[in-house]
């Protein structure tokens, strides 16, 4: 381990949070709409990753990512379960890559039950694909100052090199010349 | 009596015999293919143009989907690595912990990693499956889930 006992790694008291204990079948059923209910928190979270390249300083983020996700799954079962896992099982069952082409029927279904309780359309084609500008109230991440150790001395100028030094004076030296 | 009959050529002699090579007979001239080969190509053209933009809208609904699934799964996946990162440290711990001289996170107290402005530093592999069994290392360099 490169970790030090100095060096902060967060405690299992801080990492431990009720995960989204959900299939991929379920994340992919969800994704639009999950993915625009809780698009701010995202945003924030994918940036301070980007930013920061350190998940030790982004975990306050990724908890309110999870949170938002609870969030949002408990009001689907709440208001649109039928119609969840009416379309989750057809996704399921698409194919390989779990296509949203066979599914259009399901789909309508399921969006006019998110209209109707949460309100949101389906975002249009690409809107996760496309650069999404995010404003952040938290400080953009300053690197610690390199402390470089202390500067060698400059060699001698070739003028000095030639001077009649104290060399010559060493007994050895002269011995040898 | 003579009963048969002697073979002879036909009335009129043989064809003249064709030596020279018959090329099959010409459907259309040369201006005529072309033309059909430019019809067809051109609305093979226009078809696949269709057909392209529908797979771009179903690949761009995937990966819209992959996108925004992203931040669920780094946020578990994020707070995973550094539980296990935890779990080895104190694991170096209490291993090491009647070793004199013996200082966690270095080489009798010089520290592995050159780390001056304290980055984030993704510890090895090796480090990772040190104090797993055999069995576990196994899984998860070879990334199995279930053994």
């Amino acid at each position: 381990m490169p970790y030090t006992n100095q060096e902060y790694l967060p405690s299992y008291e801080e990492l431990t949070v009720p995960e989204l204990e959900v299939t991929s079948a379920v994340f992919r059923t969800a994704a639009h709409h999950l993915g625009k209910y809780c698009d701010n928190v995202c945003k924030e979270f994918m940036l301070c990753r980007s930013e920061e390249n350190d998940p030790r300083k982004c975990l306050n983020e990724g908890k309110a990512v999870t949170r938002c996700g609870f969030e949002f799954f408990g009001k689907v079962k709440k208001h649109c379960y039928a119609e969840f896992n009416q379309y989750m099982q057809c996704v399921d069952h698409s194919g390989r890559l779990m296509d949203f082409k066979n599914c259009r029927k399901t789909q309508a279904t399921f969006d006019n039950c998110i209209k109707e309780h949460f309100g949101q359309d389906r975002p249009e084609l690409g809107y996760f694909s496309k650069v999404r500008l995010h404003k952040t109230c938290r400080p953009r991440p300053t690197m610690a100052p390199h402390i470089m150790p202390e500067r060698v001395p400059d060699p001698p100028s070739p003028e000095e090199l030639r001077k009649p030094t104290d060399k010559l004076k060493n007994p050895h030296f002269t011995a040898v010349i | 009596m003579v009963t048969y009959r002697q073979d002879l050529p036909p009335k009129g002699g043989f064809d003249p015999i064709e030596f020279a090579a018959r090329g099959p007979k010409r459907m259309f001239n040369g201006f005529t293919q072309f033309g059909i080969f430019l019809g067809v190509t051109g609305l093979a053209w226009v078809g696949w143009s269709y057909v392209k933009e529908i797979m771009r809208k179903e690949e761009l609904e995937l990966f819209d989907a992959r996108n925004a699934v992203e931040p669920f799964i780094y946020a578990e996946k994020d707070r995973a690595i550094l539980t296990h990162y935890r779990r080895c440290r104190d694991e170096e711990n209490k291993l090491m912990k009647n070793v004199k001289g013996w200082e966690t996170g270095t080489l009798w107290g010089e520290p592995v990693y050159h780390n001056v402005r304290s980055r984030y530093i993704k510890p090895s592999l090796e480090e990772l499956v040190t104090h797993m069994s055999p069995e576990k290392q196994h899984d998860m360099i070879f990334d199995k889930l279930i053994r």
